[in-house]
């Protein structure tokens, strides 16, 4: 008998070890494969090339000019300086401004009511509306309705040129990217705050912590992987910001708000400088694995463990 | 009454937050109100309500900017590509999860990695590599070209929940003879379905949404643009023709709107998930 289970046993482990072979691995994995390849590994690979290529997009007149590209980026070519330089700043305002107000929103809505429950759902539905719409909701307001509302009140906010102006552009475009995204920040904050234990908080306040200590001492601290997650989320949409300039700004006014990203289009399908322009997404790439990997290091040891 | 009082900065705080989420979709509200208004109206009388409720200018952007075709195409990719998605990326995930060798693990590497490369970094090979194979400017183009983003995001988070799901029952069904694309379907598939909406709920709303990629891969080209690139290429340019522009950014967000209603619990976990995941 117990031979007998033995034997099966044996045939059902042989049976079991055949269910995962090669080349089931290949028949459920090759589409996913191919699809994966055309659209993202091959191109990849074909701008390693022709970053160090004079290239007008025809594949045939690509011409080799070995570092000549990443020598005018780096040396010759402010603009992509000035733009890395908006990105970054962009980078810096919309961060801060939008982790702090949605930590505070998350604060204020984490408790199930039915009250916050719609608080929630107003600050979360701009974000799931397209960019475009989005764009052109803003584009509607701050220069039609915004002048509309400066003819009656006189309030000089209201006044400013919004989109025409070099200075005032750039908050445009920190303001309407706050506005879309919060909600989607405030959710990972709430999920992180849902998470904190209630026995600690209320520990916390036996022992005669106000509000404002348990959010320094323990709320915070706890929300440490949540911050992390959302640093990391807000950097590589500053970096990567585009639709929102494509749409709202083209780059402009005077080239005040042209991100990297809208450069390196900028350069490919109007300049038509293919091998320049594939060079700028190498340094692009590169740039943003390092800041992705730092920023990482940084966050991840200020976590907490329970 | 001390209960009240120990409450009563919960409540103000609460209440403070909820106007304020108020006047955060404020800017949409107004966009509503204004798209009803003649064009006078809206330049002189911005904040006010409208005076009659007229859907002539969206009658008339409806017709004049062939918004139907638009809608459409869009709802066409949308289908396509979550389909294409949620077809193939469990496939992939499951036998990856599965498959311990080196093969398995190059495989993991080609499929999930590309997850933390930007669009923008390829984008400008991609086209020209959709052109060199003649899929430039067309429906299957575009349709492989989004599939093969979602992909690597889907496989990922996939990836990770196969690992959770015990073997025993698949094991089971294959030694009781059912053949590996029958286990696959009939056992794994239902365990993954909590997964597969999320990546579901994701991909229907970044492919509605998408307008970079369909202005790469179609240009201004109107029998195949989505809604998002038709809206950009109609009223994004300097003189703006509000009028009609208003009415069709109501009725391109329409959708966006119903879509969050219905599946807000989904869609609210779903981001999470993305973001915690990723």
């Amino acid at each position: 008998m117990k031979e007998q289970s033995t034997q099966a046993f044996k045939k059902h482990s042989k049976q079991l070890k055949t269910m995962h072979g090669t080349s089931d691995l290949l028949a459920f994995t090759l589409p996913a494969l191919i699809l994966v390849s055309i659209v993202m590994v091959i191109p990849f690979c074909m701008n390693l090339y022709y970053g160090f290529t004079e290239w007008n997009g025809v594949s045939s007149n690509a011409k080799f000019v070995g570092f000549n590209n990443y020598k005018k980026i780096l040396f010759h070519d402010p603009t992509f300086w000035r733009d890395m330089w908006f990105s970054i700043k962009f980078g810096l305002f919309y961060v801060v401004i939008v982790n702090i107000l949605s930590m505070a929103a998350a604060l204020a809505l984490y408790r199930q009511n039915k009250i916050t429950t719609l608080g929630r759902a107003f600050l979360f539905v701009p974000f799931v509306i397209s960019m475009v719409a989005i764009s052109l909701i803003w584009k509607f307001i701050l220069t039609s309705g915004f002048q509309n509302i400066y003819e009656k009140t006189g309030w000089a906010l209201f006044g400013l040129s919004w989109l025409g102006d070099p200075k005032v552009a750039f908050y445009a475009v920190v303001l309407i990217s706050v506005w879309q995204n919060i909600g989607f920040y405030m959710v990972i904050y709430i999920a992180g705050l849902i998470n904190i234990p209630t026995d600690i908080l209320e520990a916390a306040k036996i022992d005669g912590a106000g509000a404002w200590t348990t959010f320094w001492k323990i709320k915070l601290p706890l929300l440490m992987q949540s911050v992390t997650i959302c640093l990391f989320c807000s950097i590589s949409f500053a970096l990567k910001l585009f639709d929102i300039i494509l749409v709202l700004t083209k780059g402009g006014p005077a080239n005040a708000t042209c991100s990297v990203a809208y450069n390196i289009y900028r350069e490919a399908f109007m300049n038509y400088h293919y091998g320049l322009a594939t060079a700028k997404s190498i340094i692009f790439f590169l740039l943003c694995i390092i800041i992705t990997i730092v920023q990482m290091r940084i966050t991840k040891k200020r976590e907490v463990q329970l | 009454m001390n209960h009240f009082k120990k409450k009563f900065p919960q409540i103000l705080i609460t209440s403070i937050v909820f106007v304020c989420a108020l006047c955060w979709v404020y800017p949409i509200l107004l966009i509503v109100f204004n798209s009803f208004k003649s064009y006078k109206d809206m330049m002189t009388d911005f904040l006010r309500l409208p005076n009659i409720i007229s859907f002539k200018s969206y009658i008339e952007t409806w017709k004049l900017f062939d918004l139907p075709h638009m809608l459409l195409n869009t709802l066409f990719y949308t289908i396509i590509v979550t389909l294409g998605v949620v077809i193939f990326a469990p496939m992939a995930a499951y036998k990856l999860a599965r498959t311990n060798s080196k093969l398995s693990k190059f495989i993991g590497v080609i499929l999930i990695l590309p997850a933390m490369v930007p669009f923008q970094s390829y984008m400008i090979t991609m086209t020209r590599f959709m052109a060199n194979i003649g899929l430039s400017g067309t429906r299957l183009g575009y349709c492989i070209s989004m599939i093969g983003m979602g992909m690597t995001f889907a496989v990922f988070m996939i990836n990770g929940f196969v690992k959770t799901v015990p073997l025993e029952l698949e094991e089971s069904a294959y030694i009781d003879g059912a053949s590996k694309f029958q286990t696959y379907w009939k056992i794994v598939f239902p365990l993954l379905v909590p997964i597969i909406t999320t990546v579901t709920v994701l991909q229907v709303l970044n492919t509605w949404n998408d307008v970079t990629v369909n202005l790469l891969m179609m240009g201004a080209n109107q029998e195949t643009m989505n809604i998002s690139n038709a809206l950009m290429s109609r009223f994004s340019s300097q003189a703006s023709d509000w009028v009609h522009a208003l009415p069709g950014i109501v009725m391109a967000t329409i959708p966006n709107i119903i879509f969050f209603a219905t599946m807000q619990k989904y869609i609210v976990e779903g981001v999470t998930a993305g973001a915690v995941k990723g």
